[in-house]
């Protein structure tokens, strides 16, 4: 098992524990912000993947193993993906991708510019986020995981 | 000498290319051409309406998430389907250890 050992020296993790939050932060806020600036759901979904491979590259398989629930990151990828169709369907009244929230809806529609508006946009934005980290983080976990070639 | 002949024609290709693609004196695919705002007027559609129509400020977004929401819907069914297809391929098969 000291092939699985393999995390990097002292510096990096140190470097590591101190970008990995931010990247996290501003990829949250990318997320967040999807309606408003440039970027949106898969982008910063993107970027904070790019901070869980980070975490995968800078502590090693072991520790990552012992901190990722691949249940729960599968579960959260396929809630995400049922989000995005829900929210499709939500304007079902008129016609399918109908954005009903921001016409007449309660809540999501306020001043353009402002966080609570454009009706399911920000839903979205958040829904395909959540499914870009969770699958992206996944995938290279799965890539990680898988060295056949070592025996 | 090899190399050099390589990066040579492909300065070359990228001259002709520059001059082909030229908006003003080059090709000009598909309908339009002098007049194209007349055909393409989609995208002036999109810049006057978005924010009204979808609410967003971001009119990338309005048209991926709303114009275009067939589409984003079919980009997320595909990378679940890879997804759960690199996981199903990489994951530990039960013959193996």
């Amino acid at each position: 098992m000291n092939s699985q050992n393999n995390d990097m020296g002292l510096i990096v993790k140190t470097m590591a524990r101190v970008t990995i939050p931010l990247i996290g932060i501003f990829g949250a806020y990318v997320v967040a912000h999807g309606h408003l600036t440039p970027g949106g759901g898969f982008q910063g979904g993107a970027t904070v993947a790019g901070a869980g491979v980070l975490f995968l590259i800078a502590f090693g398989l072991s520790e990552t193993k012992n901190r990722i629930n691949k249940t729960l990151y599968s579960a959260l990828e396929g809630i995400g993906g049922l989000v995005f169709l829900a929210m499709g369907m939500l304007g079902f009244g008129v016609v399918f991708f109908y954005n009903t929230l921001w016409r007449e809806g309660p809540v999501f529609n306020g001043e353009p510019g402002s966080l609570l508006s454009a009706g399911y946009l920000p839903i979205m934005n958040l829904a395909v986020g959540l499914k870009v980290y969770t699958g992206l983080v996944s995938a290279l976990f799965a890539i990680a995981l898988f060295r056949r070639w070592k025996k | 000498m090899k190399t050099t002949f390589g990066a040579l024609s492909l300065l070359f290709m990228l001259g002709v290319l520059l001059v082909v693609a030229n908006p003003n004196y080059g090709l000009q695919f598909g309908l339009g051409g002098e007049e194209w705002q007349k055909y393409r007027y989609t995208d002036q559609y999109y810049i006057e309406h978005g924010v009204e129509e979808v609410g967003g400020t971001n009119i990338v977004t309005d048209i991926v998430f709303d114009y275009r929401g067939y589409d984003t819907l079919g980009e997320a069914t595909v990378l679940f389907t890879s997804i759960a297809g690199a996981i199903a391929l990489l994951r530990k098969w039960r013959g193996e250890e």
